[in-house]
């Protein structure tokens, strides 16, 4: 970590910040005039029903959607003005279904890196709890939880500054859940922005600094 | 008895047999059979003499390979659901590639300039194209459904757009020149193409008959292969956004 990272992690403040974002599809309002701050070391936890643009706006904070209205700042940019590809290894998102891509877990975990050295494969795999007997495994092979915690590995491997969670324990057994909360929590310690869209109670008493309801139609803020 | 009336009269024995086999074997086509095959005989009548006036009349000539590439667009574009602007966007990934290699047959001598030549040559090169046109646009719009999860993944973990799509614009390629590669080949072991056919029964010999039509064969396998890039890259656009996104459908 450099000095500038270091300083970074204990600066107060907020690395992305949504202002009265707003998204629209087709006529329907997905996403209504969301503001918020995600900080570093901090857990902020996404509440709200099933279409409550949980998963839009995770989506509006590393530039997969651009919003309709207002805007999401990266570090005080607007994430409009930077290079997508770089935003996104630094706001990395995992998915609510991750996607194992064609080849081994060590591949999946390799994937678009230039030089993927085996320490930065097993300090990745370490972060998100994943054995690294598992490294060599098709991924195509792996069960629910095993692709949970490779597709936040994947995600780590690129040194992202803010880790976006869409559902990370839906469809997951209770252990591998309670993994996939330490894990969350551990990284969140370490001083990584973390935030995580979810219904699960459980996980959102264990790991919230900060709360964010997204009430049904998607209007609300946190 | 001439040999015009004599091939107008066996054919039309073949038609009137296979209406009554389908008779006796109470198969309910005799009726449609006979009405196809009469409705064959007009309208190549009607297009035999159209292309008479148009091998005649050489600006005739251009507007009837404008009125092909306007058929081809029209139905290509049908296949490109959900695009703006589909039979524009088809027009240009067959038109640029199909005329392009016409004119270029053309220009260096390897086909006249006379309508009877240059016709029948826009007409294949425009229907491989139309071909791969369809094909590769079907299977990309498709693609791009079913990869969707893949895609955003591959955009999440920071890559540029043009990679997070390129194996599903690959698959569409492959799949677009599947009836190029087929054709090209087999050619000579399951079928013998109509350029090879025609030219043997206008008296040309099996070598100029041959070389001709590697000739239009190869150029289809090229042509094909610039159409079914080009519709990717159309379609392509019309489904991404600035700051390397997938746009929603629509």
């Amino acid at each position: 970590m450099t000095t500038a990272d270091a300083d970074a992690t204990t600066s107060p403040g907020p690395v992305v910040v949504a202002e009265a974002v707003a998204v629209r599809q087709g006529g329907r309002e997905l996403l209504r005039e969301v503001t918020l701050d995600v900080r570093r070391g901090r857990v902020l936890v996404l509440r709200g029903p099933s279409g409550a643009g949980k998963s839009t706006l995770l989506r509006c904070l590393n530039g997969l959607v651009w919003p309709d209205a207002g805007v999401v700042r990266l570090d005080g940019a607007d994430l409009r003005s930077l290079p997508a590809p770089a935003v996104r290894r630094r706001v990395a998102l995992v998915s609510q279904t991750p996607v194992m891509l064609p080849g081994t877990v060590a591949d999946n975990l390799a994937y678009g890196l230039a030089s993927p050295g085996p320490d930065r494969l097993t300090r990745a795999a370490a972060a998100a709890a994943l054995p690294s007997a598992l490294l060599d495994r098709d991924a195509a092979e792996l069960s629910g939880g095993e692709r949970a915690r490779v597709a936040i590995a994947r995600a780590l491997t690129r040194d992202p500054e803010v880790l976006l969670l869409d559902e990370p324990t839906a469809a997951l057994d209770a252990d591998a859940a309670a993994t996939i909360t330490t894990t969350v929590r551990a990284l969140a310690d370490t001083g990584l922005a973390v935030v995580v869209a979810t219904h699960d109670d459980t996980l959102a008493a264990a790991i919230a600094d900060e709360v964010a309801t997204l009430p049904t139609g998607g209007r609300g803020a946190g | 008895m001439s040999a015009a009336a004599l091939q107008v009269a066996t054919s039309a024995a073949f038609l009137v047999a296979a209406a009554g086999l389908a008779w006796r074997l109470r198969l309910h086509l005799s009726r449609d059979l006979l009405v196809v095959g009469a409705r064959a005989a007009v309208q190549l009548t009607v297009v035999g003499l159209l292309i008479a006036a148009v091998f005649a009349e050489p600006p005739l000539a251009v507007a009837f390979i404008g009125l092909m590439l306007f058929a081809a667009a029209w139905t290509a574009g049908g296949r490109l659901t959900g695009v703006p602007a589909p039979r524009r966007r088809a027009a240009v990934a067959i038109g640029l590639p199909a005329l392009g290699a016409t004119g270029i047959l053309i220009a260096v001598g390897a086909f006249s300039p006379e309508p009877r030549t240059a016709i029948p040559t826009a007409g294949i090169l425009i229907g491989g194209a139309m071909a791969a046109t369809s094909l590769t646009g079907r299977r990309l719009l498709e693609g791009l459904t079913a990869d969707a999860d893949a895609i955003e993944t591959r955009l999440a973990l920071g890559d540029p757009i043009r990679d997070a799509l390129a194996p599903t614009v690959r698959q569409a390629i492959h799949t677009g020149l599947i009836p190029a590669m087929d054709q090209t080949r087999n050619v000579g072991l399951v079928s013998l193409p109509g350029t090879f056919v025609g030219l043997l029964l206008g008296g040309a010999s099996p070598a100029e008959a041959a070389r001709l039509q590697l000739t239009v064969l190869l150029a289809i396998v090229a042509v094909e292969l610039a159409a079914a890039v080009l519709t990717s890259e159309l379609v392509t656009r019309s489904r991404t956004g600035p700051g390397d996104r997938l746009l929603p459908k629509g």
